[in-house]
């Protein structure tokens, strides 16, 4: 009986010790359907079609194809119900978009640091005037690039469907004429089954 | 008893690896214009099944765009991964952690067509890996 009881003990002790959780690197690139919640995944597939899309618009390789045109990044509207970091998409597609070496960007969401350092520079008496960066010199952005990101998501007691649709709009500055726009639908459903099956 | 184990862990291994594994299709220019596409695999269980059966490629602008099609030779639904990978022309593979794996469902004995465009004009060749 005492040693019927050790050994369940033992044998209780190995399966706790099994319980216990592991932390490892994996695959940045894989496919990660953990949740129909918007993922990875769905922000590299969003990535890339829209800038192989916008890369092949005959307009656009006419464009690039002698220069490479100044743009700047607008807000991406975010529709849908969830939190979804909407910047990460764009720095991913302004990322791609500046080393396909097509396009060049400008960045609004540093303007004001740096006016600060160019103030610094220009006023502060602690830069030799030789080599501070002259204000008034910056390139003005000739296209927006803005768009949104919207959801519908419906259930029932087996099944959740969410379909995301990502818009994405390159505007010309000067005449207001949209350029260029690309769409990416995702669908992603979670489905309960008996046993796994 | 020992050697029941030993062919489950060997079927195990076997089966493993052949999840792991991937195909590779790459394309070769012969002399007179033509072309052929040339798939490695060493996954048993995709080699049968996934075949490349046109590769077409052409410049937009001085971007590579690549088509392939890709066939599912098995009678029922398989559902994968492929990925694009660029190589400069000294083979240095460009943007290697920029291309991520897509997923892709094709019902049995049915052709899908899959495009993707170089990340930058200094690619001249590529390999599509496709992997379960």
């Amino acid at each position: 009986m005492l040693r019927l009881l050790s050994m369940m003990m033992l044998a209780a002790t190995v399966a706790l010790a099994g319980c216990a959780s592991k932390v490892d690197y994996g695959d940045a690139t894989a496919r990660e359907t953990v949740t129909t919640d918007f993922g990875s995944t769905d922000l590299q597939m969003i990535a890339a079609k829209m800038v192989d899309d916008m890369l092949v618009f005959p307009p656009v390789v006419q464009m690039t194809s002698s220069r490479r045109p100044v743009a700047f990044v607008d807000t991406i509207k975010n529709k849908t119900t969830e939190h979804i970091d909407t910047e990460s998409i764009t720095d991913t597609i302004q990322s791609k978009l500046i080393n396909s070496g097509k396009f060049r960007f400008v960045d609004m969401t540093v303007v004001e640091r740096v006016r600060k350092q160019l103030d610094y520079q220009a006023n502060s008496g602690m830069v030799d005037e030789a080599t501070a960066v002259a204000m008034g010199r910056q390139v003005g952005a000739e296209f927006m690039l803005y768009g949104n990101m919207s959801s519908i998501v419906k259930r029932d007691s087996s099944t959740k469907d969410v379909y995301y649709k990502f818009t994405l709009k390159l505007m010309n500055l000067q005449t207001g004429i949209i350029e260029w726009s690309g769409e990416k639908e995702i669908r992603k459903t979670r489905s309960k089954s008996l046993f796994g099956i | 008893m020992t050697t029941l184990r030993t062919l489950f862990v060997s079927v195990l291994l076997v089966t493993l690896a052949a999840c792991s594994a991937s195909n590779v299709a790459t394309r070769q220019d012969n002399d007179d214009g033509t072309y052929q596409t040339v798939l490695h695999s060493n996954n048993a269980m995709l080699k049968g099944r996934i075949n490349v059966v046109d590769l077409k490629q052409r410049n937009v602008g001085d971007l590579m765009q690549v088509q392939a099609t890709l066939e599912n030779g098995w009678k029922f639904e398989l559902d994968f991964q492929y990925k694009f990978k660029w190589f400069d022309a000294n083979g240095f593979e460009l943007a290697p952690e920029g291309q991520s794996w897509r997923q892709l469902v094709m019902a049995g004995r049915t052709q899908a067509n899959v495009q993707a465009i170089a990340p930058n004009p200094t690619a001249v060749k590529y390999e599509i890996w496709v992997r379960e």
